[in-house]
């Protein structure tokens, strides 16, 4: 079914504010500017219309940021933000950026953009500023990960990608709260982001790499089967099949279908996670995304094995609620994020 | 919507603040979802990086809706034709956009023979290959198309051989081939010299270097200043390294001259411990700092050959150069459109670089090329040597070959303050199209008070349709020393970085003559003041603002410029650092996330004449 509508056009535009009505469909005509019928991506135009915003070492509304190459082999680089400093010199130094944390526990959350796999980085202006965002909300330093995209690079370079952050991450001194003298991190991500962070996590399983807790937002997941609510909501709220088709056939190998444990990680080919030592996860799911049924196995899935899961379920939501703060929410899920993160912090300081 | 309670809790103090998650829940950020600070913008999408104005958001979001439907299906028609053939400017801003796509899809398409998108160089052969396919996305597997050396226009010059017959044409042969040019092409040279002689360099020197600067040049602050750093990869010797050169400077700052000694001897024996870029801008630093502290005189800015000379070497190391001449010749070629003569003037011809390759470009322009005239300037040779009528000549020559109508004069100026519009033999509007030109050049004039308003100001008398300039991404002219250290310390990192990134053995010439070239401009922003300071870079905001203010509107570079950018640089081996950006509709190049330099255009305002 063809998204596109009139009918559609009015169902989603009753459910979001105007401006993000106007943010999600400007990037939904982009995207589909961007995907060609022939499977291939037309990434100069996606650089050139994609709104960037620079590293800013300069605090702003008490965060600074700075971006950092961590692997020379594959340009991989991170954007990473930190909460300003209580007594400001004249102006950061080039020293200063990489101070040693201060207090007794300093959350350190990896953070993988959305975009399918295919769209944007770390210095997006969506992406940037939910990140800003995250840091004065968690009081947190956040390591923003600009990871290879599909289809110039399929699986499994964003884990690979992924998975060096989170080397880099843990083996950083100057990011180890001082309570324990480690690195206290969190993976979180949004669509492709999420699903990023249950394979990373999953690397991390037996590495001796701590990773402390999973967000997953709005994670992109799927499989042969078409599901209820995709064949509900196909085409209705900005996103149709088609499109996650496209997606995933860019991203996995070629020849794979949609059963591969990387977009189907509870399906026929997937890995059991049973007596592992897996996170504890956060799933955020949004009612009126497509792909809800995928995301909901999925957190029923971990539980199957037994692993903690906070199934956060916004039934109104439709993707990219979180970009823009001008709904409620945008306000629970920051809550529980929140919360998510710094539960552990209470718990550990008493 | 509803209203929230206050408490910005981004800007709570880091760890000292009131309590965990419950209390943060009722701690509910305060974002204005109306208006207002910026003349009805939408903050919240402002701060994504669109402008809209609340008022238009409902009509946006029809517009919006329209195009969608237009679009259709994912493998029709108009689709097609919006992803092939669309060129966007100012992706920013969405009324404009949403209202250009959608008159993209009504209009019908305009006759590729008409069209004005010349294409430069490489990309226009290419197109000419896949005339009838339509796979925009290239392979780059195929190596043979995108051979630079075989590229025309960036080989510099034609091989050298017997010169050309004389052409087959009515017009009278080019000037150059004359030893008396006709008096129209140019006037008798040796007199117009000495009249310009006006040497910035002779000018008295000042011994006393204060530690800040006392240009009484208007620095124009940037809106916001931003400072976007890149690091690349934490080493603690690097670490302390930097630090120590941070120490030195301030030092400097506060007059402190027998800690700076200490400090910058320190910094010297560090950086033997270090490879590499950081090495290499270690030691460029500390020389700078050390000619401040023992208040070496500056090297002789007059040195023009020598620099050019470097300067070549830098062009044939990393892609800064061509990026600027490639985006200010396409923003050119777009906007001279199909006039039959084209007058460019170059504020810095040096070796005349950039020019093949435009003149290439209109050599192949369909329905055939201009007349192209190029006032070269430059500055007067210690040797009393014509550089200028040289480079003129072989431009000339390349000319011949590809069958462009070409006319050359060179102008001799000290400074582009000494410029006065009338010695330049302005076509009128009707006759010529006048295009200026300046890479790099333009900061210079802000070391003199007062120079930058008589360039500006001449420029607007010579009635351009476009001016192109290129400048480098840096806030280099800040008032205090330390600021201006620490920002060229980042500046250059960045540089040596990507220089390093590029592949090129560290002991070829084209290298170590490139760090030579940037290590000058290094000395010159750290260790000079005054008059001799003239390396004085400004970001592209604060260009923006002086050009905005002296009666020029921005002409956009779209997305045909940014996607040819984009694949010239992917040529360069270490290719991959290197990014292109587009800046409200000036190309910025940097490396990684650290923009470099800037690409912008302009027209006069429509209102000019109030000068």
């Amino acid at each position: 079914m063809a998204g596109g509508s009139e009918a559609n056009v009015n169902e989603s535009r009753r459910v979001v504010p105007l401006n993000t009505w106007v943010l999600i469909s400007k990037f939904k005509i982009d995207y589909k500017l961007l995907r060609r019928p022939d499977g291939t991506f037309d990434r100069h135009l996606a650089e050139y219309l994609d709104r960037k915003v620079p590293a800013n070492a300069n605090p702003v509304g008490g965060v600074f940021s700075f971006d950092m190459i961590i692997n020379r082999g594959t340009s991989l680089q991170v954007r990473i933000y930190r909460p300003s400093f209580e007594q400001e010199p004249h102006q950061l130094s080039i020293t200063d950026l990489e101070k040693p944390v201060d207090a007794d526990i300093v959350p350190v959350i990896v953070f993988f953009h959305g975009g399918s796999f295919a769209h944007s980085s770390a210095n997006s202006a969506i992406y940037d500023t939910l990140c800003r965002r995250l840091v004065g909300i968690c009081k947190a330093i956040v390591v923003s990960v600009s990871y290879r995209l599909a289809p110039e690079n399929r699986y499994p370079c964003a884990y690979d990608d992924g998975w060096t952050a989170l080397e880099w991450v843990s083996t950083r001194s100057w990011l180890r709260s001082k309570i324990d003298s480690k690195v206290h991190i969190y993976l979180a991500g949004d669509s492709s982001g999420g699903n990023i962070v249950h394979n990373v996590a999953l690397r991390a399983v037996d590495s001796g790499i701590e990773v402390l807790g999973n967000i997953l937002l709005n994670p992109m997941f799927g499989g042969v089967e078409r599901t209820e609510s995709e064949r509900r909501l196909d085409g209705k709220y900005f996103v149709t099949l088609r499109d996650r088709d496209w997606y995933w056939r860019a991203f996995l190998p070629e020849g794979a279908d949609r059963d591969h444990p990387a977009c189907n990680p509870f399906g026929p080919y997937g890995k059991s996670l049973k007596g592992i030592n897996f996170p504890k996860s956060l799933v955020v799911v949004a009612g009126l995304d497509l792909i809800q049924d995928w995301q909901l196995s999925y957190a029923s899935g971990l539980e199957k094995y037994g692993h903690k899961v906070k199934l956060l379920f916004l039934k109104q939501a439709t993707i990219g609620f979180y970009l823009l703060p001008n709904n409620d929410h945008f306000y629970t899920l920051m809550d529980e994020i929140n919360s998510f993160i710094n539960s552990d912090v209470n718990s550990n300081s008493e | 919507m509803k209203k929230r309670d206050h408490q910005d809790s981004c800007s709570s103090s880091y760890g000292g603040d009131s309590g965990g998650p419950s209390s943060y829940g009722k701690a509910k950020v305060v974002w204005e979802d109306e208006l207002d600070a910026s003349g009805g913008m939408d903050e919240l999408l402002a701060v994504l990086g669109y402008k809209v104005r609340s008022s238009d958001m409902a009509d946006v979001a029809l517009k919006l809706e329209q195009l969608e439907m237009v679009m259709g299906q994912e493998d029709g028609a108009s689709l097609s034709q919006l992803q092939n053939d669309t060129v966007h400017y100012n992706p920013s801003d969405l009324s404009a956009w949403v209202q250009t796509m959608l008159s993209e899809v009504n209009a019908p398409l305009t006759d590729p023979a008409q069209s004005l998108q010349t294409d430069l160089d490489f990309s226009s052969l290419q197109n000419y290959v896949n005339a009838e396919s339509k796979q925009t996305q290239l392979r780059f597997s195929d190596d043979s198309e995108y051979d630079l050396s075989a590229i025309p226009g960036l080989a510099a010059y034609p091989p050298r051989s017997p010169p050309p017959p004389p052409m087959q044409q009515p017009e009278p042969p080019p000037p150059m081939q004359q030893p008396e040019p006709p008096p129209p092409m140019q006037q008798p040279e040796p007199p117009r010299n000495k009249r310009l002689k006006t040497a910035i360099g002779s000018s008295s020197t000042n011994p006393n270097l204060p530690s800040s600067s006392s240009s009484s040049s208007t620095v124009i602050a940037a809106p916001e200043s931003t400072r976007p750093v890149v690091l690349v990869d934490s080493q603690e010797a690097g670490v302390r390294l930097v630090h120590t050169l941070m120490a030195c400077a301030e030092a400097v700052q506060q007059e402190n001259l027998k800690l700076a000694e200490a400090l910058v001897k320190h910094v010297g024996l560090l950086a033997l411990s270090q490879a590499g870029a950081m090495r290499k801008v270690a030691t460029c630093f500390a020389e700078a700092l050390a000619r401040r502290i023992y208040k070496i005189r500056p090297q002789d800015p007059l040195e023009a050959t020598y620099n050019d000379i470097l300067q070549m070497h830098f062009y044939e190391t990393c892609p800064y150069l061509k990026f600027a001449h490639f985006t200010a010749n396409q923003a050119i070629l777009e906007a001279i459109g199909t006039t039959n003569r084209v007058h460019v003037i170059d504020f810095s011809l040096k070796q005349g670089m950039q020019w093949p390759a435009l003149m290439q470009a209109l050599a192949l322009r369909p329905g055939g090329p201009p007349a192209f005239r190029l006032t070269g300037i430059g500055p007067p040779q210690p040797d009393n040597t014509d550089a200028l009528q040289q480079v003129g000549w072989k431009l000339a020559q390349l000319a011949e070959t590809i069958g462009v109508k070409f006319e050359f004069r060179g102008y001799v100026a000290s400074s582009l303050a000494d410029l006065d519009p009338a010695m330049l033999d302005l076509g009128s509007p009707e006759m010529e199209t006048i295009s200026v030109n300046s890479v790099f050049e333009l900061h210079r004039l802000l070391a003199c008070p007062g120079a930058i308003e008589k360039v500006l100001g001449c420029i607007k008398a010579m009635k351009p349709k476009i001016v192109t300039i290129v400048e480098q991404e840096a806030s280099h002219n800040g008032p205090v020393f330390l600021d201006r250290f620490t920002e060229s310390l980042h500046y250059y990192s960045s540089l040596f970085d990507s220089l390093e990134g590029s592949g090129l053995s560290p002991d070829s010439e084209d290298m170590m003559m490139s760090e030579v070239y940037l290590g000058r401009q290094i000395c010159n922003v750290v260790a000079c003041e005054g008059p001799d300071r003239l390396e004085r870079h400004e970001t592209l905001a604060q260009w923006r603002s002086r050009m905005g203010s002296s009666g020029f509107d921005p002409v956009h570079l779209g997305s045909n410029a940014f996607k040819q950018a984009s694949m010239l640089l992917a040529l360069f081996s270490g290719g991959d650092g290197y990014r292109v950006e587009e800046n409200n509709g000036c190309l910025m190049l940097g490396w990684h996330t650290r923009p470099l330099i800037a690409t912008s255009a302009w027209q006069l305002s429509p209102t000019v004449g109030n000068q």
